[in-house]
C-alpha cells in the first residue's frame, strides 16, 4: 500500500553540517497494517516519517501509494491521501480560529474550497456530534479560539481532524511526546479506539518503550538513518519493554567501537 | 463643513486600503509595501481610462484588477521564488513606478472636465434631490456634491466591507485566515499556503488599487507619486481600528479598520486646520505607528515588572 524504494535524504549536504539522516531505507506497509517506529536520538525516524508527509522530497528512491508514485508530489497534494498528527500540540492547529473553523478546514482535506459558506448549522451539528464522542466536554466550546486549550486538548482534536476524513494513510509523529503523562495517557487510548475503528493504515513514529512495545501490528527499528530491525506477526506480540531496552543496549555498544577498529575485527575474526 | 465632509469622504475611500492592508498585514502577517505602488497603480489605470472615454465604472474595475494583478506578482515572488517578503513587495512597488508613468503618458493626469463616479454621484444626487439646491443638515449647508458623493462612497464601502465578511467565512477564505496563522497546519490539510498567499495579496493590493483609483477621481487628478507613504496611512488605520473594536471578532476588525481610516482622517484634518505644516505629515504617521507598534510591549513588561516587584 505505501512502498519505499532506497530513500534516501542528506540535510545540509557539502558543508560541516552534512546530516545523512535517512540512508537507503527501504520499507513497505499493508493495507491496514499499523507500524511503530522507535528508535535513537537522531537516527531518522521522524525524517522518515516527514519523507513520506513531503516536508521535503527526498535526494534519492521512490515513495509510493496505492502503485502512484508520489515523490515529486507536494506535501499539500499528498495530504489528500494522509492524516498527520505532529509531536508539537501547537503544530496541528489553528490557535487564532475557533474549534468549529479548524474541525471545518479538516472536513475538507484534500478537497477543492470554494465560495460555499464554511459553517453552516448542519455542518455544526455534525462537529458537534463527532466532538462529543471524545467526550472532553469541547462540544459546548465550538466558537472558542482553539488557542485557549490545553496541549492535550489540541492533540485529541488533530487527532480527530486527522481522522474526520478517513485518511489512506495516518501519520503520527511522536504525538504524545510533549504532553503530560494523563494526556499522553488519553491521546494514546483515543488513537488506538479510531485506528482499530476505522482500520486505518497508521505509520507511528515514537520515544515510549512502552507504547512500541503495547501498539501495533508490526514494529521497526531505526539507527543512524537504517532500518536495522523489524519484528512482525507473533514476533512483534512477543516483544516486551526489556527486549527492546536490550537490543538497544547492543547497539549502543556497537557504537563504541569506531568503525575502522570495527572492519579490522571483522577482517581479523569472522 | 464642507471640510468635515471631505475628510469623512476620503476616509471611506482609503478604508479600502485599511482593508487590504488588513489582509497583509494581520491575516498574512506580510509586511506588502506594494501598497505604495499599487494604489498609484490604480489611480493610473482608472485615470488614463477615463480620459480616454472609457466608461467611469468599467475604468475604476479596470484599477481593480490592476492591483490585483501587481499584488499577486509579489505573491509570487515570495511564494514561488522565497524572495524576502519586504524585498519582494519593493521590487514590485520600484517596478510600478516605471509601470505608472507608462500608464499615465506622464507624471500628472487631470480629470476635472472628464465624466467620473463624481460626475455620476452629482448626477444622482440631483436627479434623487430634484435640484443642486444646497442641503440644509443639522444647521450647515451642504452642496448635493459632496452628500451625495458621501453616500455613495459609503455604500460601496459597506458593499465591499460586507463582502470581505462573507469572503473570510467561506471554505476558501477559512482557510486563507488558517494560512497566516499556522502554514504548517493549512499544507497538513491539503491547502497549498503560498498558492493561499499569492491570492491573499492580490485581493489586497486589489482593494488598494482600488482606493486609489476612487482617490483620483474624487480628488481630479491622478499623480505618480500620490502613492508613498500609503502603506503607513494603511497600518494606522487598522491600528486606531484595533484600538477601537479590538481583535476578537472578524465582523468588528473589519469594521474596526474601516472607522480607524475615518478617524484618522479626521484627526489629519483637524490637525491642518490646527496649523500643522502639512509637510510634517508623513513623519507624524510614521512616528505614530512606531508609538502604536511599541507601546503595547512596554506597557507588557512594565506591568510585569511592576507584578514582579509586588512578589519580591
Amino acid at each position: 500500500m505505501l512502498e519505499l524504494h532506497k530513500v534516501t535524504k542528506v540535510f545540509n549536504p557539502s558543508t560541516p553540517n552534512e546530516v545523512r539522516a535517512i540512508e537507503g531505507v527501504d520499507l513497505t506497509l499493508e493495507e491496514g497494517a499499523f507500524v511503530v517506529i522507535i528508535g535513537t536520538n537522531g537516527s531518522g525516524k521522524s525524517t522518515l516519517l516527514n519523507a513520506v508527509a513531503g516536508t521535503f522530497l527526498v535526494d534519492t528512491g521512490t515513495i509510493s501509494m496505492d502503485g502512484i508514485d508520489i515523490t515529486r508530489w507536494p506535501e499539500h497534494r499528498r495530504a489528500g491521501l494522509m492524516g498527520r498528527v505532529f509531536q508539537n500540540p501547537f503544530t496541528g492547529t489553528s490557535p487564532n480560529l475557533t474549534i468549529a473553523e479548524n474541525l471545518v478546514l479538516a472536513a475538507r482535506r484534500g478537497l477543492p474550497r470554494g465560495l460555499g459558506w464554511a459553517l453552516d448549522r448542519k455542518t455544526k451539528d455534525e462537529l458537534r456530534t463527532r466532538v462529543r464522542q471524545l467526550s472532553l466536554g469541547l462540544e459546548d466550546r465550538l466558537d472558542n479560539a482553539i488557542g485557549s486549550l490545553s496541549g492535550g486538548q489540541r492533540q485529541a482534536l488533530t487527532l480527530l481532524m486527522a481522522t474526520w476524513l478517513k485518511p489512506r494513510l495516518l501519520l503520527l509523529d511522536e504525538h504524545t511526546a510533549a504532553l503530560d503523562p494523563k494526556s499522553a495517557e488519553q491521546v494514546i487510548s483515543l488513537t488506538d479506539v479510531i485506528v482499530t475503528r476505522d482500520r486505518l493504515t497508521t505509520l507511528m513514529v515514537t520515544h515510549s518503550m512502552h507504547q512500541a512495545a503495547n501498539l501495533g501490528g508490526q514494529l521497526i527499528m531505526m539507527h543512524r538513518g537504517r532500518i536495522i530491525q523489524e519484528f512482525k506477526g507473533a514476533e512483534k506480540r512477543r516483544t516486551r519493554v526489556d527486549d527492546l531496552l536490550a537490543r538497544f543496549e547492543e547497539v549502543r555498544r556497537a557504537d563504541q567501537l569506531d568503525v575502522t577498529a570495527a572492519e579490522m575485527l571483522e577482517r581479523a575474526y569472522v | 463643513m464642507s471640510l468635515l465632509i471631505g475628510a469623512l469622504t476620503i476616509g471611506f475611500i482609503l478604508s479600502l486600503l485599511a482593508l487590504g492592508v488588513f489582509i497583509s498585514f494581520r491575516i498574512f502577517s506580510f509586511p506588502d509595501i506594494t501598497a505604495d505602488g499599487s494604489s498609484t497603480l490604480g489611480a493610473a489605470m482608472a485615470a488614463a481610462l477615463i480620459v480616454k472615454g472609457v466608461n467611469p465604472l468599467a475604468a475604476t474595475a479596470a484599477g481593480f484588477v490592476a492591483g490585483f494583478v501587481a499584488g499577486s506578482v509579489t505573491g509570487v515572488l515570495a511564494a514561488k521564488c522565497k524572495i524576502n517578503g519586504l524585498l519582494a513587495g519593493i521590487l514590485v512597488m520600484t517596478g510600478l513606478y516605471s509601470v505608472n508613468l507608462h500608464i499615465m503618458g506622464r507624471s500628472n493626469v487631470p480629470l476635472l472636465s472628464s465624466t467620473t463616479l463624481s460626475t455620476y454621484a452629482q448626477s444622482v444626487g440631483t436627479t434623487i434631490l430634484g435640484g443642486p439646491k444646497p442641503l440644509n443638515i443639522l444647521g450647515w449647508d451642504v452642496t448635493v456634491i459632496d452628500a451625495s458623493t458621501l453616500l455613495l462612497v459609503f455604500l460601496a464601502i459597506a458593499l465591499v466591507g460586507a463582502g470581505l465578511y462573507w469572503f473570510f467565512q467561506t471554505n476558501l477564505g477559512t482557510a486563507m485566515r488558517a494560512t497566516g496563522d499556522n502554514a504548517q497546519m493549512i499544507r497538513a490539510l491539503g491547502v497549498s499556503d503560498e498558492n493561499m498567499i499569492i491570492l491573499g495579496l492580490a485581493v489586497s493590493n486589489g482593494l488598494i488599487a482600488l482606493a486609489g483609483a476612487l482617490l483620483a477621481q474624487y480628488e481630479g487628478f491622478a499623480d505618480v507619486q500620490m502613492g508613498i507613504g500609503m502603506v503607513v496611512w494603511g497600518l494606522a488605520s487598522v491600528i486606531i481600528g484595533e484600538a477601537l473594536v479590538g481583535t476578537r471578532q472578524l465582523g468588528l476588525t473589519i469594521c474596526g479598520a474601516v472607522m480607524g481610516s475615518v478617524l484618522f482622517r479626521l484627526l489629519v484634518a483637524i490637525a491642518l486646520r490646527l496649523g500643522l505644516n502639512p509637510n510634517d505629515l508623513k513623519l507624524i504617521t510614521a512616528v505614530f505607528v512606531f508609538v502604536a507598534l511599541v507601546l503595547p510591549n512596554l506597557v507588557h513588561k512594565f506591568r510585569s515588572r511592576k507584578a514582579g516587584a509586588a512578589y519580591a
